[in-house]
């Protein structure tokens, strides 16, 4: 018989997508390298989560390559989630991407309380739709203006402006020179649903709650082309 | 996940010791936690990120090693090591049975009440340690102590933070939902006098389950981002249970602990709580102090009261308040009407007499001192119906009959339950109602 009245610390959900670019040109070691990272942080979402009672951590994961698939048809709370290994081959239609993920952006199926939803791009090329439409479509919804965005570009310079478009801070746009980057640079956006739910200490006289930019992974620079 | 030092990694410390890195523990906003040996002996490493790593916060540091912990219960920095620009200090490692508070925060543990208190009390105690030792622990969250949830005792750890009351040293401004409204707007710099509204936070997250801003306001806000939350907890606050500002009730359903736990709580209870949110919010001065709160969580210790019902027999609390306007008590669990039990007036404080009541050296001389019990309650072993006190001291007590009559209560022995009777426990006097 429970000693206490009530049940647990009232939280809310969070939204955490992973969105990955499976075109022709990340197959080998890139999709590899992206696949291993993200299997690798899921357990350390999930003992994060444990330890979190400000948040519901709800994963879900969106590929896209020619055409935009989501691999679950619902999110999924971390304790339940698996990764589940992409394959690499055909376009890179971005903006089909972004049409996807702004149509569960909306409320609903977007709930009315929910805590900042974490969007995670991986990508290594320029899209090769017309990405603009559903970019803007997503950047104008209330939950799409409010999410954390963060971009990793793998392996290409050329493509930062672009995934700057998508952030709105060129600090969130990650480059991941290398596997090593990408697997450092991975770990530390699976971090990013503690820091927006649950903020660690925050240093004196900086804004009081924001991600710790003094975290972010920096790439290698060892001159390696990938 | 790993972390930046290899496990084998071997140190030699500011004062020769040797360690070397056994495993990975965790990682925080500061640095990563490792367990690490010196010999035979285990110890925690906290390895600072290198933005952390500062020569200032290096000299904290020394002085908090030289000037050493308050009492036992802090996990304080015993040895500094360096390499190169980077560096560490070493601490004792939490004992297994130490959890963290999110572990009550999501009922994976459920304690008593009577652990609760014993567990605000100690978190209290801790702090008035540590503050009048001079020092300011610019950080109080739950994320910063560990506790044994079988007897209340708490360890407070990270105390690298701590630094001397009104200096300018240390870069910690305290952990969002815990830092004061003034630090929150960037008006202030952490002292004392936050630390005590971080410490109010916190005792109201342990006993209420629930943040005490979290109401209405809260439950309107679509997105709870650092905008809302600054709004909520800087700009704005309203305490839930503001008795001049309804605005911020707490939402049945969503908020519901909120509702549960505060209208099981005798009035003085809910008074201090009133008070550190609504005079103390924006007044740092008028804030609850360590003192108090060791006394109201005593308080409270003394007022539980069990469900005489055999099926139920769940904690409750007796508010004399009610009491005496004629409002019986009502179990929270199954509803009935729980009698009234016998109680020691000592002073103005009662002592609910139950089974697990303990008469404390704090009832008999008022020195926040629980750990040396001088008085237990317990059956007549030839008349179980019968409930007295064991003088478990080493002094005489005096106990006076209603009729007058006065008989000397040797150490080991016992003295019945008679309403009206009187017990001299030496500084402090006890009245039986």
């Amino acid at each position: 018989m429970a000693k206490l009245p009530g049940g647990e610390l009232s939280n809310r959900p969070l939204h955490f997508f992973w969105i990955a670019d499976c075109s022709g040109s990340m197959f080998g070691e890139k999709i590899a390298s992206l696949n291993y990272a993200i299997r690798d942080v899921i357990p350390s979402m999930r003992e994060a989560a444990k330890a979190n009672p400000n948040a519901q951590l709800l994963i879900r994961a969106l590929k896209f390559s020619t055409g935009a698939t989501w691999l679950t048809n619902k999110p999924i709370n971390v304790e339940d989630y698996e990764w589940e290994d992409l394959e690499a081959d055909g376009l890179t239609e971005m903006g089909k991407a972004f049409n996807l993920l702004a149509d569960q952006l909306t409320m609903p199926p977007m709930p009315e309380r929910a805590l900042p939803p974490v969007l995670v791009l991986l990508s290594d090329g320029q899209p090769t739709d017309v990405y603009t439409p559903g970019l803007k479509r997503l950047k104008e919804l209330p939950w799409g203006k409010k999410a954390v965005k963060v971009a990793i570009s793998i392996g290409n310079d050329a493509i930062l402006d672009m995934l700057e478009e998508f952030t709105g801070n060129r600090e969130l746009v990650l480059n991941a020179k290398n596997s090593a980057d990408l697997v450092n640079m991975i770990k530390w956006a699976s971090t990013l649903a503690k820091q927006v739910s649950s903020p660690a200490s925050k240093v004196s006289g900086e804004d009081p709650i924001i991600i710790d930019l003094n975290t972010i992974p920096k790439s290698s620079d060892d001159g390696e082309i990938w | 996940m790993a972390g930046s030092l290899k496990v084998g990694h071997e140190f030699t410390s500011e004062i020769n010791k040797k360690y070397k890195v056994k495993k990975f523990l965790g990682s925080g906003g500061q640095g990563e936690v490792y367990e690490v040996t010196s010999g035979k002996e285990k110890y925690a490493l906290k390895w600072y990120l290198p933005h952390v790593a500062t020569s200032q916060q290096y000299e904290i540091l020394e002085d908090l090693i030289t000037k050493g912990a308050p009492d036992s219960s802090f996990l304080w920095p015993k040895d500094l090591i360096k390499d190169g620009k980077d560096f560490g200090y070493i601490m004792d490692l939490r004992p297994p049975e130490y959890l963290n508070m999110f572990e009550l925060l999501k009922r994976r543990v459920e304690p008593s009440f009577r652990i609760l208190c014993l567990i605000g009390f100690n978190i209290a105690k801790g702090f008035r340690e540590l503050h009048s030792n001079g020092w300011c622990y610019r950080d109080i969250s739950w994320g910063n102590l560990f506790i044994n949830f079988n007897n209340g005792k708490v360890l407070i750890c990270d105390n690298d933070n701590a630094v001397p009351n009104n200096s300018d040293l240390g870069n910690i401004g305290g952990t969002p939902r815990f830092m004061a409204p003034e630090i929150v707007l960037g008006k202030d710099k952490p002292s004392t006098n936050t630390d005590l509204f971080s410490l109010a936070i916190l005792l109201f997250y342990l006993f209420n389950i629930h943040h005490p801003f979290e109401g209405k306001l809260e439950d309107k806000i679509h997105c709870l981002d650092p905008h809302a939350m600054k709004e909520i907890y800087g700009t704005n606050p309203v305490f839930i249970w503001d008795p001049n500002n309804k605005s911020n009730r707490p939402v049945p359903g969503y908020q519901q602990n909120a509702i549960d736990f505060w209208e099981l709580y005798p009035q003085f209870f809910k008074d201090i709580f009133t008070h550190a949110f609504t005079e103390g919010l924006h007044n740092p001065q008028k804030r609850s102090t360590e003192g108090q709160w060791q006394s109201t969580c005593l308080k409270l210790l003394n007022s539980i009261i069990y469900c005489n019902n055999e099926k139920c027999g769940v904690e409750n609390f007796y508010d004399q308040k009610l009491i005496k306007i004629g409002v019986g008590c009502t179990c929270w669990n199954c509803q009935r009407i729980i009698p009234s039990p016998s109680i020691l007036l000592i002073n103005n404080d009662l002592i609910v007499l139950s089974k697990e009541t303990n008469i404390t050296q704090h009832h008999a001389n008022n020195d926040f001192n629980i750990d040396n019990i001088i008085g237990k309650v317990v059956q007549n072993p030839n008349n179980p119906n019968q409930w007295g006190i064991k003088n478990l001291s080493s002094e005489i007590w005096t106990f006076i009959k209603p009729g007058g009559q006065s008989i000397l209560v040797d150490p080991g022995k016992y003295f019945p339950l008679i309403k009206g009777s009187i017990i001299n426990f030496g500084i402090n006097k006890a009245k039986i109602y």
